[in-house]
Parts: C-alpha cells; structure tokens; sequence
C-alpha cells in the first residue's frame, strides 16, 4: 500500500468516527443511533485493518477481525435487543441539553480534543499520531452523551463512544497495545455492556421506566 | 544453621499452613488443628526470640518478595525479647481458644486470622526496613479488626466498637508511615540501619518532626492517653482470647516501636522527647487505672488497666531516655530494664485475666460485675486464676506486678539528685503517679475480685455458672504458671531484659542482676521476691495458727447471722462494683465527673406521693468527650455540607467528572 493511500484511508475512517460520534447527538431514534454506533465499530475496525496493512502485522489484522465482531457486530446486537424489550421508549425524548446545544458542545469538544492532542502529536509526528486528535474528541463525545442523555440506553451507547474513543487513541499512538490487553479491554467492554443491560431491564421493572434521574428517588 | 531463621521460617510457614486448614477444614475439626498451629507459632516466636536474647544476631533480606522494596529481617535482642512475649501470649491463648471457640467463633473467617494475627505480631518486632515494618504493621491491624468483629451479629455494640478501632488504627498507622517516611527521605534507603547512619547527622527539627509523629502513632497502639478511646471500647468487644492477645501482646509493640525509633534508629535525642513520654505515661497510668476503679463491666475494667499498665512502662522507657541524655547509663538502664519486665509481667497477668474473664463470660453470659458474685462454688479453677491475676496485678509483695514497679521505683527515687530543674521536678511527680496508681489498682483488682467472685451470687446465671473446659483451664494454668514464676524468681527473665536493655542503650552490663536477690549494679538496691513470699507465707501462718489456738479455747456456738431484723439477708443487699467505687468516686470527683439522673415519678393525686425512684449515674470518659466531640462534630458538619453536592442525580454525578476532565484538559491546554 503506497503511503499517500494509507493516509488516505487512514483519515478516511478517522473522519467516519468522528461523524458518526457526532450523529449519535445529533439523532434522537434510538434504533438509529444504535445504526449509527455499529457503524461507527465498522469504521473503527477498518482503521485497525488500515494500521495493520500498513505494518504487516498479522497479529493486528486478527485484532481488526476481533474489533469488527464485537463493536459492529455483537455490541449493536445486544443494544437491539435491549431495544425491543424496551418497548414504548424508542426515542430520546428530553435530553437535559437539546439537540442545537449539543452539535455546539461537540464542536467545543472537538477544538479541545484537538488542542490537547497537539502535544502528543509533536512527540513523534506521522499521520497516524496526528489522528489522534479524533479519537480524544470522540472520547469528550462519549462522555457528553452519558451526561446529557436520559434513557439508559443512550447512555450505554455513550459509554460504548467512549471506549471506541479510548481504543482508536490506543491503537493511533502505539499502533496497537498487544493482543492479550485489548481482549481483556474488550471482555470487560462486554461485560460491563450485559450487567448494563440486565440493570436496565431492572430498572424498568421497578420504576416502569428507564430514564436514570428516577433513580433520585433512591437517595436517602 | 541459624536457630532464629529456622524459628521464624517455621512459624510463618506453620502460620501461613493453620490458616489454610482452617479454610478448608470442616466446623467440627477445625478448632484443634488450628490451635495446635497457633500453639506452634508462638512457639516458634519463642524460640527464635529467646536464641536472639541469648546473643545469636540474625538479618535476612528478600528482595523479591515485594515489589519496589522488598523485604528484610533482623532480630536482636530488643526484637528478641517481644518476640518470646508475643509468642508466650500466643500458646496459652491458642490452647485456651480451642475450648473457648467451640460457640459461635468457629467460623472460617475468625479461625483462619486468628494464626495470622500472631504471626503479623511476632513479624513487626523482627522487621529490618521501613517497607517491611509499615506492611507487618498494617497486617497486624488488619487481622485483629478482623477478630475484633467476630461477635458481631451477637451485638451492636461491636460494630460500633470496631469502627473506633478501625479509624483510630489507621490514623496511627497514617501517623507512623509519614513519620518514617520522612526518615527515610534523609536516608540512604529504607533499611534500618541506612536509617541509624543517616541519624547521625539529621537536623534537629526533622528528628523532632520524626520522633513526634511516630509517637503518636505507637502511642495511639499502646492505648496510651488522649489516644486510649479505642482500647476500652474494642478490648471488651473482642472475643476474650482475642482481647488477651491484644491486651498483653499487640498493644506491647507500641511500646516496641517508641523504643526502636526513640533509642535505636534516632540514637536517643533531646531531654524533652522523654519528658513528653514520660509525663504522657504517668498521665494515662493514673488515669485508665482511675476509669478501670469506676468501670463495672469486667473487661472493660481488664481494658483500661491495660492503658494503665502501658502508661508504667512508658513511665520507665522515659526516665530512661531521660537519664540516658543526662549521661547516666546506669539509672537508664535500670529504669528501661523495669519497663521491659513490666511488659513481660504484664503480659503474664493480664493474659491470666482476660482468659478467666473469658471463662466467666462464657459461662454466665455476662460482663457485669453487679450481675455476677458467688463464682467460686461453680467456678472453683477460674476463681483461683482470677485471684492469682488479681494479686499479680495489684502491685502487693507477693505479685508479680510488685516487682517490676519496685524497680520503677528505684529508677525514680535514685534519678531524684540527678541534673536538671526540670528532673528534679518530674521525678517526685513521677514516683507520686507510680505510688497512686499502685494503690488505686490495689482497690480496682479487690473490687473486680471481690464483687465478681466472692459473696453470694447477684442473679441466676452467676449462681447456676458451670467450670470451663479443659482446654481453657489449660490455657489459663499455663499463664498462671508464668505469672508465678515471674513473681517469685524473675531472675529468669533477666538476663534477657538486661541483654535487650544493653542494647537498646548502648550500654557496658545489665543494670539489675542476681539469682534469688536481685541486686542494682551501680546504686543501691537489693529485693528478693521469693524470700520475701516465704516470709510473708511464714507470717501469714503463724499469724492464722495463733488464732485458731487462741479461737479454739472457748467454745463454738452456732447462730444466725445478725440482719438487724430485717429478715434473711439477700445478694441485693451485697455490696455492688458500683457501690465499692463510690468512696474513690467521691474523692476523684474533680476528675471523673460522674453523671447522675434522679426521676421521681408521684402519685396522680398527690404530688407528695412518690411512686417510683430512678437513679442512674454513669462515669463517662471525660477526656473523651472535651478531645474527640468536637472533632467529631466537625466531621459530621463536614460531612452535612458534603451530602449538597450529591443530590441523588445520577447526570449530575456525571457531570461532575465530565466537568472536572474537560477542565483539566483546559487547564493543560492553558499552561502548557
């Protein structure tokens, strides 16, 4: 693969990761916004697959595949399901901050993420560290749906942005951080996404609802 | 091979082996397993201790053990000599714990600590780094809150208990981490004797930085004032083997640690480090002996005795820093060596009396001095046990505490010419404190006696209480044994506190010697404990023979006891704890500050009528409520502003770490 395609490509899924964080803000269907988080997962494999075709390396193509089952694959899976048990609640109705608000945030967010990625760039300049950049964004993204979104599964898909965001930093600054520490990030990614779900299911169980400020009831 | 590293590898491996087994051994089979692995534990510690005593030095270092500073041991003589009180403590407890655990404290969780909480204690005095000492030192907090918890579905009180021992622990243990790791910030590393070398040119003020925090922190183990509050809370609490453990083994390796910084690896230091010691000592001597006066829960009674018994000793450990840095060996010597047998002595007693507390407890249910009485028909073994601790505690001739405050004695008395305004001022003070707290423990043990054992019993399970099992007598014969020996010829421990007490001071030869008579070297001062016995026994005898001749001329008569007519005389009219300590109360009134409550309910007709009369009165620990309720009440103000930041939201909860990442990330964008 010649360099000026590896780039290419390279920022090709870098710019599909960080629209897609941006689309789960801007959409309120939550069956939409869990199309859009598998895409997200495609697009954060195929950046994998690019670093792994630029360096040979057989071991990161694996961890490509890996990536690819479990965040386009697996993970949508589980939050459908968790879906059309939810029946009603299929849209995010009220978010504490509205939609216009939050494209705005996100924009903040993004010259932030930019900003303190400078400095890490300037350690060892090459277009994968200068990438870097999107995958902070789309960490401060992530952290900013679970703040501002009601429903429990919005807040799942949050939580999920932020590790997308944490694993593409990972593997744009060291081109991969072996294949034993992302399984095990990964199991717990998975882990924590099934305790989260049977939550959910509890919560409406008891409360008949899922959005998380009823839990207020609970403190004492 | 080296006997204090076969003794010390054996008693971890042995240690580490019980506590396993009692994992994985069934309810019915654990206790003895377990207590036979504890028993060989302590014993192990006495081994490697006593060869240590007798000169054997021994280090070892592990490197790998623990990552970053790895783990070194060195025993000498000062180790040495806790190490075989430790371990003493141990074996009795363990034999005693086999027949004691059998109802309720046979659980998993209590047997398998149990050995490792002997073995943290017989670690702490033989660690060689600050690393290893921090680490065996929180182990040893860590398994006796453990144990102190055993009960607690029994009672609420433990849990209330356990948090005080927890918090106040820790703080100390926080207090010991800064103070020596400021030490260890002056030195070349974290060993100790890195940390002697670097001593020698240590500023004066990080020394008294050093020296200050680490007594607070060994002070607040040793229960010594202002920071007892938790001893006479957790002590009685805590399962009785576990509260003699604590009581005449734990609380020792406060006394351990100030004299292993203040001597050893801080090579003495000003007089007013040893002034502070010595006054913190008297202070806590006559006053846990003035509350242990006023209690009328039995172990709560054994609890506070234990301050007082510490404050003895730190009184001795500071007249020897005291006359040290006044140039004179020999007092210093005499003076650390009473402390040091005081430390054994009262290992002895006061394991023998937390055991048979225990007894007690365990066969009447009960801890209340006013609901028991009339133990000695039903209890006849732990009657005698509890009477031999009592003389033993009482400071009189023939007990054991007599001898090591004796020597207190002598080591204030002749520091009175020595230099110094301020000696000359503290000393008087200091032999005045001793005397008192030899008299009002005199009256505290005749009460704890009197009241629980003797006279006719003051309710149904005192009068239907049952002797203990073997296992237990066992146990409390074994410190019975010890206590005895120690009262009658403590030159069998002698050598032993002479050669830690040398050590410790740097000094030439022991300071007290000799086979029957113990004799002072260097000042005048000879007692022999076992003539004094026998000539006591020889007067006693005499005495009681010359009665019964001159009883036996006239004749007997048989008649009822004279009730003042009011009918037979019944236990409620017995002298209670309560009514025993009044006088004393009465006198220290200034000082306890007892609280009364009087409600007289009148008739609904006549206000003149009265119904009912209740009276309470308890003695509250008043230095307890001027120091720690207002701290206290701050923390919880505190804690009140605190709960407005939580609301119960969990976006906000969110909000708070998403607010506080993107402005550390401003923040860095900003100053970089």
């Amino acid at each position: 693969m010649s360099h000026d395609l590896y780039v290419q490509l390279l920022d090709l899924a870098c710019g599909v990761l960080l629209l897609t964080a941006v689309l789960v803000l801007w959409r309120r269907e939550l069956a939409v916004i869990i199309r859009v988080f598998a895409l997200q997962g495609l697009a954060l494999a195929a950046l994998v697959a690019v670093l792994a075709a630029h360096e040979g390396s057989i071991e990161l193509g694996a961890v490509a595949v890996g990536i690819l089952v479990l965040r386009a694959g697996v993970l949508p899976a589980l939050l459908r399901r968790a879906l059309a048990a939810a029946g009603e609640e299929r849209r995010e109705t009220r978010p504490l901050v509205n939609v216009a608000s939050s494209l705005l945030a996100a924009a903040v967010l993004t010259l932030l993420g930019y900003a303190v990625s400078q400095p890490l760039v300037a350690l060892a300049p090459s277009p994968a560290t200068q990438a870097v950049a999107v995958g902070m964004t789309v960490v401060l993204i992530g952290f900013f749906v679970l703040v501002t979104r009601r429903r429990a599964l919005s807040q799942l898909v949050g939580f999920l942005l932020m590790d997308n965001g944490i694993t593409a930093v990972g593997f744009l600054t060291t081109s991969g951080v072996g294949l034993v520490v992302e399984l095990g990030v990964s199991l717990d990614v998975l882990l924590a996404v099934l305790v989260l779900q049977i939550l959910t299911t509890r919560m409406r169980a008891t409360f008949g609802d899922t959005d998380l400020d009823e839990l207020r009831e609970l403190h004492d | 091979m080296n006997l204090v590293h076969a003794g010390l590898g054996a008693a971890v491996a042995v240690g580490v082996l019980s506590a396993l087994l009692a994992l994985i051994t069934p309810r019915r089979l654990r206790l003895v397993p377990v207590g036979v692995g504890t028993v060989l534990v302590g014993a192990f510690g006495v081994l490697a201790g006593a060869v240590a005593v007798a000169g054997q030095a021994y280090s070892v270092e592990i490197p790998a053990l623990l990552p970053l500073f790895g783990v070194s041991f060195a025993v000498d003589a000062l180790s040495g000599l806790f190490l075989v009180v430790t371990g003493g403590v141990a074996i009795a407890v363990a034999v005693y714990g086999i027949g004691y655990a059998r109802h309720g404290l046979d659980g998993r969780g209590v047997q398998a600590v149990l050995p490792l909480f002997v073995l943290a204690m017989l670690l702490v005095p033989a660690a060689a780094s600050v690393g290893t000492f921090l680490v065996c030192w929180e182990l040893m907090a860590l398994t006796s809150l453990v144990l102190v918890l055993a009960e607690h579905q029994q009672r609420d009180t433990v849990a209330v208990a356990g948090r005080w021992y927890a918090v106040m622990t820790h703080l100390g243990m926080v207090a010991i981490l800064i103070g020596l790791l400021v030490l260890v910030a002056h030195s070349a590393d974290d060993s100790f004797p890195a940390l002697r070398a670097a001593a020698t040119n240590l500023s004066p003020v990080v020394a008294n930085v050093v020296f200050v925090l680490t007594l607070v922190g060994f002070t607040s183990k040793a229960g010594i004032l202002p920071l007892h509050a938790w001893l006479p809370r957790a002590h009685p609490e805590a399962p009785s083997h576990v509260s003699a453990l604590m009581s005449a083994a734990m609380v020792n390796l406060g006394i351990y640690g100030i004299a292993r910084v203040g001597f050893d690896l801080l090579g003495g230091g000003p007089r007013w480090w040893w002034l502070l010691v010595l006054v913190l000592g008297a202070l806590s001597a006559v006053y846990g002996i003035l509350q242990a006066a006023m209690s009328s829960d039995l172990k709560r009674l054994l609890g506070n005795s234990t301050t007082e018994n510490m404050g003895l000793v730190l009184v001795g450990v500071g007249a020897a820093g005291l006359f040290a840095s006044a140039g004179d060996d020999v007092l210093a010597g005499v003076a650390l060596s009473a402390a040091l047998l005081h430390v054994i002595n009262h290992a002895a007693f006061k394991t023998l009396l937390f055991l048979s507390a225990g007894s007690v407890l365990h066969a009447t249910g009960s801890r209340d001095l006013d609901a028991l009485g009339g133990l000695r028909a039903g209890m006849p073994v732990t009657t005698w046990g509890f009477g031999l601790g009592a003389l033993a505690a009482s400071a009189l001739p023939p007990g054991t505490a007599f001898v090591s405050e004796w020597l207190l004695l002598q080591a204030l008395i002749h520091g009175l010419p020595a230099s110094g305004a301020a000696t000359a001022i503290v000393m008087p003070v200091a032999v005045a404190a001793v005397a008192l707290t030899a008299g009002l423990a005199v009256a505290t043990f005749v009460k704890a006696f009197g009241v629980g054992f003797l006279a006719r019993p003051r309710s149904s399970a005192a009068a239907n209480a049952t002797e203990s099992p073997v296992s237990m007598l066992a146990g409390m014969g074994l410190a019975a044994v010890a206590c005895v020996t120690l009262a009658l010829v403590p030159s069998v421990v002698l050598p032993a506190v002479g050669s830690a007490s040398t050590m410790t001071l740097g000094t030439a030869q022991p300071a007290v010697s000799g086979q029957v008579t113990l004799q002072l070297n260097g000042v005048a001062g000879a007692l022999s404990p076992l003539l004094l016995t026998v000539a006591l026994l020889v007067v006693s005898v005499v005495l009681v023979g010359a009665v019964r001749l001159i009883a036996a001329r006239r004749a007997r008569r048989t008649a009822r006891l004279w009730d003042c007519g009011a009918g037979p005389l019944s236990p409620r009219m017995e002298y209670t704890a309560t009514s025993f300590a009044e006088p004393l109360q009465r006198v220290f009134d200034d000082v306890v500050q007892p609280e009364q409550d009087i409600d007289v309910t009148h008739h609904q007709e006549s206000s003149y009528l009265v119904q009912a009369v209740e009276y309470r009165q308890r003695v509250p620990d008043r230095l307890e409520r001027r120091l720690y309720e207002p701290v206290l009440r701050l923390i919880t103000a505190w804690g009140s502003v605190a709960r407005r930041l939580a609301t119960g939201s969990v976006h906000r909860y969110l909000g708070y770490g998403f607010y506080t990442v993107c402005g550390l990330l401003i923040l860095l964008v900003v100053i970089r």
